[in-house]
């Protein structure tokens, strides 16, 4: 049998025989871990755990389209595939327009929007009835609903009036079959020259009509009834090189003025017809806020109403330190040129003040405890060191040097200190969670690393608090303590 | 040749001379009975024999080795490789068994080997009972014990302190026949007692009277 066998032998035969005892030692040391296992759990969850919390006051981020982006749905996607999904509490899409009830001669701001994403978002919205959970549904703000006298299960007409929006389309997406064209140059001592083109089925100009009125009348002004000089323009293709037509005799500004016209001459928006759908009222809201003076409908609606599935704005709920959502805001605004994050700084402030505060508090009852275990350890060890004076007097006399009394007390400690260790990481899993359900309403994790990390910490403990009765140990005389009598 | 002399040897504590200038000597394989009174020395001469007290004065030559002035430390060392202990009140490691209490003295000595401390127990007669505790064991029994593990080690030296004050006729005499064995065997012993009967059983009696030695006693019917 080797030395370190008989040590380990001496150890445990010395912690199983001795019950009574060793069991109070292992119950101070393992209440200890039990409380700071527990603890340093809940320390570590806090956040998690508070964070779960404060999402019930509402979104914490918003996500807005950047200039010259665009927000929808596959953008907003995009975007949120750089946040851990276990963190993303919710994503509230929004798009807000204008739309009338004819009825009423009313118009309201009306919001599209992802209903099983503002449960999420802001669980304190308060709705009487139902979320709208099918197309053709909608949810009327408190406000609106009182004005115009609806309840559930009123149904409510609203039409969506386009405004006449110029056209975007640039000269060369306009130039196709069938398109009319129109634009204007500067003419003659700055006089606008307006040209109107139909294009045929090849995109080539079938007819041109063009407005001098701003020019002289007898030079420029003759061009739109010059059936010769606007013949040349017939079944050529825009854009006109500068040689292509010959300029009227005496009018050669204001013919490269309809040259440059027709150039840059775009198509005119097609006109877009208001729509109108009838809508089930299927919940009125109530939130305090101006949500009671909207309309909430399905995006699926929205886009069928307007026609385009671009949004606004989306507002996030994210479960993360203030300092991790600075990096998801940098990293999402950093991610593409559509989309750019930011933080609603009133809630993320305020969120991290508290938990700094309520981890302050942990920390120091930690430390509390870690001392309060350590006096408790050493004073039974002390008991221990006393109630074993012969036996530690007996050993010296059997030729333990000091090195050997203390390498076996601290071995016990040791030891004392990993069963302790290896209960209170367990007890102590149990004991965050009950505190973490009675307090948080929700269950913790188990964190792997809690075991090694206890276990250390409680033999560390053990062996400090190991030091003072060695010391007593190591001063024991062995004749004193054996004399006979 | 003498394994143990004391020369000149005092021990004062404060105004208590608890040895007073003693000189003895013992030789090599001798079985010695040290005997006097309550407070004739007795104990302090042993627990400087035994490596655990230093004299205030005079020399203590062990195998020729002066451990008057040595430190602790390395009269701890020499109480280990050299003496082997006996109490009268046993003083067993009362959470481990028998064998493993013997073994405890091989842990310090060299290297604990559980059939060498069985066949110890064996020759104290006690081998089928190596696996009990203390509290499982009669007071002969643990000094029984205590003899195994007092020679496991093959001591130069057996210091016995009043080995059988807490014992039986029975054991008594169990005890001295293990002694007379070792003795036998060539082991030097020494054996404090104030028991007369106990003193017999040695070859020889020093007889200590307030810290001094009052006389020495060969005993004539040593091995009859």
């Amino acid at each position: 049998m080797t030395k370190r066998r008989m040590f380990l032998r001496m150890i445990t035969a010395s912690l199983l025989r001795r019950r009574s005892r060793m069991l109070i030692a292992l119950l101070s040391i393992g209440i200890g871990a039990t409380i700071l296992a527990g603890l340093v759990t809940i320390y570590v969850d806090v956040p998690r755990q508070m964070g779960a919390q404060f999402r019930s006051y509402g979104a914490n981020m918003l996500l807005l389209p950047k200039e010259g982006g665009a927000l929808n749905p596959d953008t907003l996607e995009e975007a949120l595939a750089v946040l851990p999904e276990n963190e993303l509490v919710g994503a509230a899409p929004y798009r807000y327009v204008r739309l009338d009830m004819t009825s009423r001669q009313q118009s309201f701001t009306a919001a599209g929007t992802d209903f099983s994403q503002i449960v999420k978002t802001s669980p304190y919205f308060s709705v009487e009835g139902n979320y709208p959970e099918n197309t053709r549904e909608v949810l009327v703000g408190k406000e609106i609903a009182d004005t115009i006298g609806v309840r559930v299960g009123s149904s409510m007409e609203l039409t969506y009036q386009p405004t006449a929006a110029a056209s975007d389309r640039t000269p060369e997406e306009s130039r196709v079959p069938g398109a009319t064209l129109s634009g204007s140059a500067e003419g003659f001592g700055g006089g606008i020259v307006y040209v109107t083109a139909t294009l045929d089925d090849e995109a080539k100009i079938a007819s041109l009509a063009v407005d001098a009125s701003t020019q002289t009348a007898e030079y420029g002004g003759r061009i739109p009834e010059d059936e010769a000089y606007l013949s040349q323009f017939a079944g050529k293709a825009l854009p006109i090189e500068s040689g292509d037509v010959d300029a009227l005799t005496g009018a050669t500004v204001t013919s490269s003025a309809v040259v440059e016209a027709l150039n840059k001459a775009t198509a005119a928006a097609a006109p877009v017809q208001p729509k109108t759908m009838n809508f089930a009222v299927t919940g009125i809201l109530t939130t305090g806020g101006e949500e009671e003076s909207y309309v909430f409908l399905s995006l699926q609606d929205m886009e069928t109403m307007t026609g385009s599935d671009q949004l606004d704005v989306a507002e996030l709920s994210v479960s993360a330190s203030a300092d991790q959502l600075a990096e998801y805001v940098e990293a999402i605004s950093a991610s593409g040129e559509n989309v750019q994050a930011r933080l609603v700084k009133r809630v993320t402030r305020s969120e991290a003040a508290v938990l700094s505060k309520l981890q302050a508090l942990v920390f120091l009852v930690t430390a509390v405890v870690l001392l309060l275990t350590m006096i408790c350890v050493s004073t039974t060890m002390m008991a221990v060191v006393s109630e074993r004076r012969r036996e530690i007097g007996l050993r010296k006399a059997l030729g333990a040097s000091d090195g050997s009394i203390r390498a076996e007390f601290l071995g016990e400690g040791l030891f004392l200190g990993l069963l302790g260790g290896v209960m209170g990481a367990l007890l102590g899993f149990v004991f965050a969670q009950v505190v973490s359900v009675n307090v948080f309403g929700s269950s913790i994790t188990f964190q792997p690393l809690l075991l090694p990390a206890a276990v250390i910490v409680s033999m560390a403990v053990a062996a400090v608090s190991c030091l003072a009765p060695i010391k007593r140990a190591v001063a024991i005389d062995p004749a004193i303590v054996l004399k006979g009598e | 040749m003498s394994l143990l002399e004391l020369k000149n040897v005092s021990k004062i504590y404060g105004d208590l001379k608890a040895l007073d200038n003693v000189s003895i000597h013992v030789d090599k394989g001798e079985w010695v009975a040290i005997m006097g009174p309550s407070g004739s020395g007795k104990s302090t001469m042993m627990n400087i024999i035994g490596c655990m007290d230093k004299p205030t004065s005079g020399e203590v030559l062990l195998d020729g080795v002066d451990i008057s002035k040595e430190s602790s430390k390395r009269l701890t060392d020499i109480r280990r490789d050299k003496i082997g202990l006996i109490f009268q009140q046993f003083h067993m490691v009362n959470y481990l068994t028998a064998v493993e209490n013997v073994m405890v003295s091989q842990y310090y000595h060299s290297m604990p080997d559980e059939q060498e401390a069985l066949e110890a127990l064996g020759r104290v007669g006690l081998r089928e009972r190596a696996r009990h505790l203390p509290s499982q064991l009669s007071g002969g029994e643990q000094q029984r014990v205590c003899v195994a593990r007092a020679l496991i080690n093959h001591p130069e030296l057996i210091l016995a302190d009043e080995p059988t004050g807490n014992l039986d006729e029975a054991n008594e005499n169990i005890v001295l026949d293990l002694f007379a064995q070792l003795h036998k065997e060539g082991t030097t012993l020494i054996v404090v007692t104030h028991d007369p009967e106990v003193a017999e059983a040695a070859q020889r009696t020093i007889v200590l009277e307030h810290g001094k030695v009052a006389r020495e006693v060969i005993n004539e019917n040593f091995g009859k």
